[in-house]
């Protein structure tokens, strides 16, 4: 027998010493003559897509016999280098977790209300089927069709089938989706100073300088593989820097750990554009310069604005003699807690290692009351730097050639055109979601349960949610546990028997992502592009269906039996074979036929960009799609998408977009503002600029500021019930295995008696709850924290102390009450948004 | 001579724990239970310091297939279950195991029961008499007839665990019998196919070298001379560990 040298020569092993050592001595295995040898399990590596996070990782999964048994990352990645994280190992636990709904299920308890047992019973498809098209078609009987309510949860974009064609045809405006409980705080940063409404790319091979704020993006933020991989060559080469209240991977990985003061990150951020500027650090090349070449930025003195020409950016010295003259080192170090030296020596490693250098903005900085304009300060550094879209800065990014949602105006009745305001509240004066630019066309995810308690706008009497777990997922729980005890009809479409399942009268066993699904994601990291597939590596085992293709399209089927054929005309008609002009003739068809329809253009345009894909057969084998490399610079020379064209420190895309709300409620930018609970006045609007935190108790009730942050482990919320979980929580700095330890200051905790392992209760204005504590060196005196991810009641046996009625620790966002970044419709968690106190028990 | 041996470059590993699952998924191995813990690759995790200046030291840890393997000798069978690889991998032949647990009690990087001595790992586990290492194959469903159960998946499967990776190998199974001990194997299954251990094939770091620690000019051989700081675990147990730590977890602080 002779020792196969695949891996070996890859990593330049030993191959001389094998062949002396001689092979037979590996216990006499028969020779192995394919990829898959019988010695390995028979069975071969299935492409498909991992959403364990939003990197939304390329992934392969071994398949023997039918079963997912391990799984690794695609080796045709241009964007995680063919590796996948912690959660895509962990995908199979779902996969088979013993605690999933296995059958369609109906309510039989009319009562509902946490703890209280719906009393499910197994019904057929059909009947739950039937049950759903007939209250569909009560509403639109009612001229109450806007009364439907769909919420998401995480999705594949198949979902345009589900949350928008599917309501939009119905007659609801109200497709509901999760993304204001996710990261819309930190996309308003880039966005109204560069005009990119999204996630930045990151070109982390050539950067020199990375600091990271408010995330740790070797666990999370949507590059987690490839960051892991990249992150010690910075240490090596450069400097990395952590912004973080709470000890993190980066903080211990790096030389920088600058642990702020929850919700202080503005004034730290103003103070770094102020030491960037005053030490004559920005970039020259980006900004533009003084045109006597003498720098006037001195602290306290402002500066005539004719005397600086910029070049890529516009109103720097309107930012400076508006918020920075004064915004010191001195100064923000008495906010922060950090050292002003140490404010000092990380803008000026910045400023030296600029454009090679990048802040890579994160939603703990930004996910905050008022966050809005912290995402801005923080993110306008990289434009003082003159590293975005440079090599070594952070990078828009660029899309995947794929199909658009087809239209479905032509499939819109009388009834589906009519007008009706969203159950969120969004653009109201007091929720102006300035997504993009337009006032009230960002989601406030949260407020929908208030919606719904106030029956503002109108009641909502119909809903369907899936892969969404809000009472759970969302801060202030105990409001939508009361908004879903007052919702007349609920399906939900779930893998498991979650918080949310526990409200509902229909429930819909749905097929896991990465495993059983068809759907396909698009994705930006690394310099690349991708369109990845989702496909059905293996065959369901339990009668499960797919949330986002093939129960809205059973849903139509019905529908259409009973006299309302749009939805399903739709569907037949505008999702086609691509190959064959052939429209689905079932549910199972459908699902493949349309998810092909999205991707098609991947191997229809022969000439596109990109890795060549020659048919869906290729596509299916392949698994993703890499784009080219971004090119630098793609929007220098004024190609930025702002109103200027230019990056803006005075963002008159923010002025327009203020104004504009303003108008719509004939009031003044000032007096939106005020009602939005930020405390800027006038022209300060307009830019990037410091708001001090605001935090829910006072601090003589409350002392303790409490700290959210989310596991590397947690799967989009869907891993507590997983053993692997549990048994390697202990990876998350600070935490421990099977438990959910709030961690304090050993002095806090010596002050108040509590030891580790201790129970403690935790008072905020929502409650008082109980949990362990342990005593930790990794947040300062006055903070506790700790992580998002535990504490339910349902889901499953390992996640509930006893299911459908008691947990073994608390949920975060039950301390947390909800409140607003109001300007971008984000939930906020973050920011010191709430104090505790807490007691040993 | 030939010795596999694993270099870890702790300066490249952010503790993501994707070698423990790459591991877990690979060889089956069981859910802790009763002071055994099944993790054929784990960590210990140590903090130091007050805050702001703290460290915190991840080591992930594995079998280190010693040289001088406290293990074997430990061993009361005849030949021990426990023997050397000729390419120095400790493999342990499950046949021939009695269950005793001594190699437990001897390996200094491994504890019969972690409950009782506090230990943050072992290296050794011991199959106690059990249903399986599917743990939750006896769970009741939580919604009657609504949601599944352990033993309904395993029949639906017809896997146990369902996730089972059936690979073959002379000395141990995919999933190792009742009442013996069971290790890290180097993957031996994987190695003999010219594979590297799924554990190192799995870190998205590339913290993981493996190869002949014998041969000067393999990969982990020449990275541990360029290395600045090596160590090993334990070495005052004169055991000679094949696992070798280059540089550290936390990294050195600017001011």
């Amino acid at each position: 027998m002779q020792i196969r040298r695949r891996e070996f020569l890859k990593s330049t092993v030993a191959v001389g010493a094998f062949a002396a050592a001689g092979a037979p001595s590996l216990n006499g295995l028969a020779q192995a003559s394919e990829t898959c040898t019988s010695q390995l399990g028979a069975g071969s590596w299935v492409a498909s897509v991992c959403q364990g996070c939003t990197t939304w990782c390329p992934v392969e999964v071994y398949v023997q016999d039918g079963r997912a048994v391990k799984v690794r990352g695609n080796p045709r990645s241009k964007q995680n280098d063919g590796f996948c994280c912690p959660r895509g190992h962990m995908g199979m636990q779902e996969l088979y977790d013993p605690d999933r709904v296995k059958v369609p299920l109906k309510r039989t308890n009319p009562k509902k209300g946490r703890g209280v047992d719906p009393k499910f019973v197994p019904i057929s498809w059909d009947e739950a089927l039937d049950t759903i098209a007939d209250k569909i078609l009560e509403l639109r009987k009612n001229g109450e069709a806007h009364k439907y309510l769909l919420m998401r949860g995480r999705y594949t974009y198949m979902r345009d089938i589900i949350y928008a064609s599917m309501t939009k045809i119905i007659g609801s405006p109200n497709g509901i989706s999760h993304s204001a409980i996710c990261a819309e705080a930190e996309k308003f940063g880039p966005y109204y100073t560069e005009g990119n409404w999204g996630y930045r790319d990151y070109d982390l091979d050539n950067c020199k300088y990375l600091l990271v704020w408010g995330c740790d993006p070797v666990s999370s933020n949507r590059m987690v593989p490839a960051t892991i991989r990249r992150l010690s060559g910075i240490v090596e080469r450069g400097t990395l820097a952590t912004v973080d209240p709470k000890l993190q991977t980066s903080a211990l990985k790096g030389q920088e750990w600058l642990p702020v003061k929850p919700g202080e990150d503005g004034a730290l951020a103003v103070a770094m554009a102020h030491v960037i500027l005053t030490e004559g650090l920005w970039s020259r090349e980006f900004v533009g310069d003084f045109t006597g070449g003498k720098n006037l930025f001195q602290p306290g003195k402002t500066v005539d604005e004719a005397a600086f020409t910029e070049i890529e950016t516009h109103g720097l010295v309107k930012w400076w003699n508006l918020e920075l003259k004064d915004k010191t080192a001195k100064w923000a170090a008495e906010r922060t807690g950090v050292d002003a030296k140490q404010i000092e020596r990380v803008a000026k490693g910045l400023g030296e290692a600029a454009p090679y250098a990048a802040i890579w903005l994160g939603p703990g900085a930004a996910m905050a009351v008022r966050g809005s304009y912290t995402a801005m300060a923080i993110h306008a550094l990289n434009g003082l730097l003159g590293s975005t879209d440079h090599e070594g800065g952070p990078l828009a990014g660029m899309k995947p050639p794929v199909n658009k949602m087809p239209s479905v105006d032509a499939y819109k009745d009388e009834l589906a055109k009519q007008k009706h305001k969203k159950i969120d509240q969004r653009g109201t004066k007091a929720f102006p979601a300035l997504k993009k630019g337009k006032p009230g066309k960002g989601v406030v995810t949260n407020n929908t349960a208030q919606g719904m308690l106030d029956a503002d706008p109108y009641e909502i009497k119909m809903a369907i949610g899936y892969m969404n777990n809000f009472p759970f997922s969302c801060t202030g729980v105990d409001r939508w546990e009361r908004a879903m005890t007052k919702l007349p009809f609920y399906a939900h479409l779930t893998t498991n028997p979650s918080e949310m399942t526990m409200f509902a009268d229909i429930v819909l066993p749905c097929t896991v992502a990465t495993f059983e699904k068809w759907g396909f994601v698009k994705t930006k990291q690394n310099r690349y592009a991708c369109a990845g597939l989702l496909q059905p590596v293996v065959k369901p085992f339990w009668d499960v269906k797919t949330d986002e293709t093939e129960i809205p399209w059973l849903i139509a089927e019905k529908l259409a039996a009973k006299g309302f054929s749009n939805l399903l005309d739709y569907y037949k008609n505008e999702y086609k074979d691509p190959d064959t002009g052939e429209s689905a003739k079932n549910a199972a068809e459908f699902t493949e036929i349309a998810t092909k329809y999205y991707l098609s253009p991947l191997w229809l345009k022969k000439d596109g960009p990109g890795d060549k894909i020659a048919d869906w057969e290729d596509m299916k084998k392949k698994g993703v799609w890499n784009s080219d490399p971004y090119p630098f610079k793609k929007r220098w020379g004024g190609k930025f998408k702002t109103k200027t064209h230019k990056f803006e420190f005075y963002s008159e895309t923010l002025k327009a977009a203020l104004t504009a709300h303003a108008e719509k409620h004939k009031t003044d930018v000032d007096d939106v503002l005020k009602t939005c609970n930020y405390t800027a006045k006038g022209e300060q609007a307009f830019i990037p600029h410091y708001e001090p935190p605001y935090r829910w108790g006072d601090e003589k009730e409350y002392p303790f500021t409490f700290v959210d942050y989310k596991s590397r482990l947690n799967r989009e919320g869907r891993s507590a019930n997983a053993v692997w979980y549990m048994e390697f929580k202990k990876l998350d700095p600070g935490d421990e295995a099977w438990d959910d330890v709030l961690k304090m200051n050993p002095k806090d905790a010596k002050s108040l008696g509590i030891k580790a392992g201790d129970k403690v209760r935790v008072t905020s204005v929502t409650g008082s709850y109980e949990t362990r504590a342990k005593p930790w060196e990794g947040v300062a005196p006055g903070v506790v924290t700790k992580c998002y991810g535990q504490g339910h009641w349902a889901y499953g046996q390992i996640a509930a102390k006893e299911f459908g009625v008691s947990a073994e620790s608390v949920n975060n966002n039950e301390i947390m009450p909800a409140d607003y970044d109001r300007l971008s419709g984000s939930t906020a968690r973050n920011g010191g948004l709430v104090g505790v106190r807490i007691e040993k028990v | 001579m030939t010795q596999l041996g694993m270099v870890i470059d702790l300066a490249k590993c952010v503790g993501c724990g994707a070698c423990a699952f790459a591991c877990k998924s690979e060889n089956n191995t069981g859910d802790r239970v009763n002071g055994q813990t099944f993790n054929w690759a784990d960590f210990t995790i140590e903090t130091s310091g007050k805050f702001p200046k703290v460290e915190q030291q991840v080591i992930p840890v594995l079998c280190n297939h010693c040289s001088e393997p406290a293990c074997i000798p430990a061993c009361p069978v005849e030949p021990p279950a426990l023997f050397k690889s000729p390419e120095g991998i400790t493999l342990h032949d499950e046949d021939r195991c009695i269950g005793c647990q001594a190699c437990q009690d001897e390996c200094p990087y491994s504890s019969e029961d972690v409950d009782k001595s506090g230990a943050q790992y072992s290296v050794i586990s011991f199959n106690e008499p059990r249903v399986g290492v599917y743990r939750r194959e006896s769970f009741e469903p939580v919604i009657e007839r609504g949601t599944g159960s352990g033993s309904e998946v395993i029949r639906l499967t017809n896997s146990d665990p369902p996730d089972r990776n059936r690979y073959q190998h002379p000395s141990y199974g995919s999933k190792r019998r009742e009442e013996v001990t069971e290790k890290c194997t180097f993957c031996a299954h994987r190695v003999a196919e010219g594979l590297l251990p799924a554990c190192v094939g799995a870190c998205p770091a590339d913290a993981r070298i493996f190869g002949d620690l014998e041969d000067p000019k393999s990969a982990p051989s020449k990275a541990i001379k360029q290395a600045k700081k090596t160590s090993r675990l334990q070495e005052d147990k004169g055991t000679k560990p094949n696992v070798v730590y280059l540089g550290a977890f936390t990294g050195k602080k600017n001011g």
